[in-house]
């Protein structure tokens, strides 16, 4: 049985990381969620666009992405910021959210604390106390089966499906038989490769599900009168020898690996107890996607790349892969490995799916990523399925 | 010789990847799942990109993984560089649900 050191939570999941979260619960909230995580010792803060005047589908989005943020287990508290209570999205309503995982929770509102001089001070007194509490809080050996594996791929090329994808995959097969569990996200991504897929699905019920979560992102698609090609697959997929979704969607289910799907997750919802591989809906934009699965609770993910890339959580660990020796020359400032040696006959694809084992389980152990090293934690997105009003 | 990697016995192309570029007239053999394919290259390959193994006519699929990338939209000989020139996506097609 594998083991990793992390942080238990009082809900029984682990994190592998102890971050002091400063959460803007809307856009109005950033710079001053900014400016505390600059004060306070390992202090991170989320910022975004959202929280305010949009439909109501699009603001429980919202809602469900910063919850989820907020309750991942590599969060061990978490200060959040609101300016001025908006029903449906309030610091309050974000904390209930996250109240069930026991973690320490503060709240902190604009105008009710007089201003935004009175905020910031109140906001770094809270963040102070949180940290000197998460001070105190030691790694523990727990079994690999308290991770959930997130991946993703981006920016894409011919080697993405041939080398780093399938290697991921092997990787997420090796959590999988330790009890633990994987998600996939980018329904895009699966267009055309639907049959494949399904027939990795554990039941009809299931293979079901992934085929309507395809139907709708290609009706989303369809919806807007134009052509997909130039937004899928990119420029630079193209550039990079891919020529059509269909075929950019066979490479992306390559991280699929050999294990069964066991179910089908609505974006950013977290996966049942069940060990196994999750297929999750979301659009293949990076950021979007990545925060999607770190709000469904995943605490790693590999992110799969052919162009090589800097995407990076604020909050879940991002080990970038490439498969390019090129990109991996130009890009390993914010990479962990190169598999390119698959394509040269050097190493087979299960020497690579072991390579990028272990450099997850050297950071959950506490191995930091480069992107984080550089703080460079750029992609926090949310997903928008309406409009601002 | 120089070589391109073919996925699935049932695929019509082959892909570049190897950093000794494929030039327009190089003899052309093939890695991976096809092993007995020889062809000549009839334009240069940039790496990553795909070449026809066998004539792919008009409105024929274009296979890779086993599994059809799209549709051939004039026809192909063996040693063609297959893209966006001479494929187009079976998918995520709102123009042509907009002709409808």
């Amino acid at each position: 049985m594998t083991e990793f050191f992390g942080y238990p939570r009082p809900d029984g999941s682990v994190g592998i990381r102890n971050t002091l979260l400063i959460l803007a619960g809307t856009v109005y909230a950033n710079k001053l969620c900014a400016h505390v995580a600059g004060l306070i010792q390992g202090a991170i803060a989320i910022e975004h666009p959202l929280g305010r005047t949009q439909v109501k589908p699009d603001l429980r989005m919202t809602r469900r992405f910063l919850s989820g943020t907020g309750a991942n287990p590599n969060v061990g508290g978490v200060v959040i910021v609101d300016h001025f209570q908006e029903l449906g999205c309030t610091a309050e309503d974000i904390a209930q959210d996250i109240s069930p995982t026991g973690k320490l929770i503060a709240t902190v509102n604009i105008r009710k604390s007089g201003g935004l001089i009175s905020a910031t001070e109140k906001t770094t007194r809270y963040a102070m106390e949180i940290a000197r509490r998460l001070s105190d809080q030691r790694r523990e050996a727990v079994p690999l089966s308290k991770l959930i594996f997130g991946m993703n791929c981006g920016t894409s090329d011919t080697t993405s499906g041939l080398s780093s994808n399938p290697a991921t995959g092997l990787c997420s097969d090796k959590i999988i038989s330790e009890g633990g569990r994987s998600i996939m996200a980018e329904t895009t991504e699966w267009m055309g490769a639907e049959t494949w897929l399904t027939s990795k699905a554990v039941s009809k019920e299931v293979a079901d599900k992934i085929m309507a979560g395809v139907a709708d992102m290609e009706a989303r698609a369809l919806a807007s009168g134009e052509d997909i090609r130039g937004s899928q697959p990119t420029g630079d997929n193209i550039l990079g020898g891919l020529t059509t979704i269909e075929e950019k969607s066979m490479g992306a289910c390559k991280k699929a690996g050999n294990s069964p799907i066991v179910d089908y997750l609505d974006i950013a919802m977290p996966p049942g107890s069940q060990p196994g591989l999750y297929v999750m809906y979301g659009p293949g934009h990076g950021a979007e996607s990545i925060s999607s699965i770190a709000a469904a609770g995943a605490q790693v993910l590999v992110f799969s790349t052919g162009g090589g890339h800097t995407v990076s959580h604020p909050i879940m660990p991002t080990i970038k892969v490439t498969g390019h020796q090129e990109s991996w020359d130009l890009m390993k400032d914010t990479m962990e490995l190169n598999v390119s040696g698959v394509l040269r006959g050097e190493i087979s694809l299960e020497q690579a799916g072991q390579m990028i084992f272990d450099e997850v389980l050297a950071t959950c152990n506490g191995r930091l990523t480069k992107s984080e090293i550089l703080k460079d934690d750029n992609s926090f997105a949310i997903h928008r399925v309406g409009i601002s009003i | 010789m120089k070589t391109v990697f073919v996925i699935e016995a049932a695929d019509n192309v082959g892909t570049a990847v190897l950093e000794d570029l494929i030039r327009q007239g190089d003899t052309v053999g093939t890695t991976g799942r096809v092993t007995d394919v020889t062809i000549t290259a009839r334009a240069d390959i940039p790496y990553g990109h795909k070449v026809a193994l066998r004539p792919i006519k008009k409105g024929e699929q274009v296979i890779k993984y086993g599994l059809s990338i799209g549709t051939a939209t004039e026809d192909i000989q063996p040693g063609d560089h297959v893209h966006i020139h001479n494929v187009e996506s079976n998918r995520g097609r709102g123009d042509l649900a907009a002709k409808k």
